[in-house]
């Protein structure tokens, strides 16, 4: 019997999901499982050639080979081993991070489905059907994402948006099928461009649509926030790649390169703006994600396979900083006792100095200054502006800076202390002690800033990886 | 002629207008009543209604129109559940009452249906009649006013699934196929109890 890998990738990970749902009820059983079982086909994607089959007793395996249904076809091709490889690996990593975090979660056995689901969209040949997954992707992720209780309003306006974005993105396929057979009708290559931008912008919690991110980092599990900002969103960046590589002629014909530039530009000034004047450390993480979005889109808007690999730069920086932002996040959460505002935060360095630290060095890495990986991405992307517009770099710098200045006003927050009355010193007395903190959580700090650090100085490596994800895509050419 | 088989030919009966208007009349309970056993069963007709409208969609396929119907009274089945455990959570005993700024509600509603409407006869929505794509426009319609103007889980999601719905009408015009259908089905049922969860994760903050 021959497999096609697209079956053994799909058929593995929700056969071990299944597992894991099972075997909820130990968590390092599931974490380590889950983590082991999604970095395992992570590799096996990116290491096994597509073209040579391998046996195991009596089935044969072809990792290149179409799997074909009702005319609908599932097949892992050359340029989506580094795609599949990120979110599978990336997946592996959040499990980690989540082992001690997320006691007896259904992050693990959703998450599962979801990458396998969000891989799915990225092997499927007809992108109605990639937008359809990207939507139940989406979600199921909101299971997790509130399964501490509190407030929903961030799932609620997850789901929301990822609805509202689907229509755009079913139609738009209908439309350029229809301008295939009538080139002349040239309203319909106008409509299908403005339907598939307002359905990126929505995913991307471009501006007006930013509020989706800020409640869901707000309101979200942060392990759960860290999954919805690097893997779904990266497949949305995957499948926007997929429009582009699939309708050229929509690329060229429609100014998408001055609209993807002015979109990013939006992003990222208004997203500094708006983090620079928050006092809420969750909604901190949302903009900053904002920036980091517009400085995608930016780097895309550049038409150049420089900019597409400063994009894709930009991708694999976000999980280490993220994973270590909301780290921190979670634990000054649990200090505000669920609030994450300024005062109720106030003085925590010296409660949770571990956290403080993930959250602060998190920051700098996504706000795209030193010593990180982040900005290597960053300075290219400069670089690649200034030779087009200056004044396109300089407000791309200014939309960082806004995210370093809302970083700087968290960290005055974090190190002053409460100012108390001398009748309640005693009884606060309990409040001031340093936490205990898990030693598995510091150690997942203590690598998670190594990391960053040690990309941030050598960051060849990652830029290597990120160009040839770049060099497959053949639009810019 | 089999008793599923009448049963369809029966639904078919309604016009596809008298459907449109009740699909909007149902809407309109949902987004002005605050009593959530009124805009259940409001929402139930509506996926009547909705069905309704499939069986011009699926015409050599009439029990597509039927899955669709089914789908949509399994996602009420669903809030109704949720909506339970959350009015039980509750100490007081609920009371029949309008939606607090019940003027505002009104005028919107009002404008945003004559705005539809208008829009029906003046663009022609490719693929679809005339009549479809008005309910296509309507259910969007509420669909935005659901997720703009609420905060409740369960209102924002009646407008995905008004959206869902709108966009699942439009789509299958053009391309019955079943995988689409298939796959829209899952992402309704999806939509459902993601609904539903989010409407009892909230309950320990309700007063």
């Amino acid at each position: 019997m021959t497999l096609p890998g697209s079956i053994v990738l799909v058929g593995v990970s929700l056969a071990v999901a299944m597992v894991l749902q099972i075997l909820r009820r130990w968590t390092t059983v599931v974490a380590w499982m889950g983590a082991l079982s999604a970095g395992a086909l992570g590799t096996l994607v990116l290491l096994a050639p597509l073209d040579e089959p391998w046996q195991i007793r009596n089935v044969v395996i072809e990792l290149g080979a179409p799997f074909i249904a009702l005319g609908r076809v599932l097949v892992i091709e050359p340029v989506d081993r580094l795609p599949l490889a990120f979110l599978f690996l990336t997946t592996a990593g959040l499990f980690l991070v989540a082992w001690r975090l997320l006691p007896h979660s259904n992050f693990f056995p959703i998450g599962l489905v979801a990458v396998t689901l969000l891989g799915s969209a990225l092997m499927v040949q007809q992108v109605v059907y990639a937008a359809l997954l990207v939507a139940m992707a989406s979600i199921l992720t909101v299971f997790p994402l509130h399964e501490s209780g509190g407030s929903a309003k961030g799932g609620v306006l997850y789901m929301a948006y990822a609805a509202l974005a689907l229509p755009g993105l079913m139609i738009t396929q209908l439309l350029l099928d229809q301008f295939v057979l009538f080139p002349n009708d040239r309203g319909l290559l106008t409509t299908s461009a403005v339907l598939l931008s307002f359905s990126f912008a929505v995913l991307f919690g471009a501006v007006p649509f930013q509020s989706w991110l800020s409640a869901v980092a707000t309101d979200g599990s942060p392990p759960v926030v860290t999954f919805i900002f690097t893997v779904n969103m990266g497949t949305v960046w995957f499948m926007l790649l997929a429009y582009l590589e699939s309708y050229v002629w929509l690329g060229q014909q429609t100014a998408f390169g001055s609209l993807l530039t002015t979109l990013g530009l939006v992003m990222m000034v208004a997203g500094g703006i708006l983090a620079a004047s928050q006092q809420r450390l969750g909604r901190l993480v949302g903009y900053a994600t904002l920036v980091d979005n517009g400085a995608m889109l930016l780097s895309l808007g550049a038409e150049r396979v420089e900019g597409l690999a400063i994009a894709a730069l930009l991708l694999i920086a976000r999980p280490l900083a993220l994973s270590l932002m909301t780290l921190g996040l979670q634990g000054l959460k649990a200090i505000g006792k669920g609030d994450d505002s300024w005062e109720a935060v106030r003085g925590a360095a010296w409660r949770v100095p571990w956290r403080v630290l993930a959250f602060v060095v998190g920051g700098v890495a996504l706000a795209g200054f030193p010593i990180s990986l982040g900005f290597t991405a960053r300075w290219g992307l400069y670089r690649v502006l200034a030779s087009q517009e200056l004044l396109f770099a300089l407000l791309s710098l200014a939309g960082s800076g806004g995210v370093m200045l809302g970083l700087i006003g968290s960290i005055r927050a974090l190190l002053s202390r409460k100012p108390r009355l001398r009748w309640q010193r005693k009884r606060d007395e309990d409040g001031l002690r340093p936490v205990v903190e898990d030693p598995v959580v510091l150690v997942v700090v203590v690598v998670l800033v190594i990391a960053i650090v040690m990309l941030g100085l050598l960051p060849q490596g990652a830029s290597r990886v990120a160009l040839e994800m770049a060099e497959w895509h053949t639009f810019f050419r | 002629m089999s008793p599923f088989a009448l049963w369809l030919d029966r639904i078919s009966g309604v016009t596809t207008t008298t459907a449109v208007w009740g699909i909007s009349l149902a809407g309109a309970v949902i987004y002005l009543f605050a009593e959530w056993r009124i805009r259940l069963i409001a929402l139930l007709g509506q996926y009547f209604l909705i069905g309704v409208l499939f069986t011009r969609v699926f015409m050599q396929r009439p029990e597509m129109a039927l899955l669709k119907m089914l789908v949509g009274w399994l996602v009420c089945g669903a809030i109704y559940l949720s909506a339970r455990i959350r009015q039980d959570a509750r100490v007081r005993r609920p009371k029949f009452q309008w939606q607090a700024d019940l003027p505002f509600r009104v005028l919107s509603l009002l404008v945003m249906t004559v705005v539809s409407y208008m829009a029906s006869q003046r663009f022609t929505l490719p693929f679809v009649p005339q009549s479809l794509a008005l309910s296509c426009i309507l259910l969007t319609v509420f669909a935005l006013l659901f997720i703009g103007t609420a905060d409740e889980a369960v209102v924002v999601g009646v407008g995905v699934l008004n959206l869902l719905a709108a966009l699942d009408l439009f789509y299958s015009a053009q391309d019955p196929g079943l995988v689409v259908t298939g796959l829209l089905v899952m992402v309704n049922l999806l939509v459902g109890l993601a609904i539903s969860y989010l409407t009892v994760v909230e309950v320990e903050e309700t007063p």
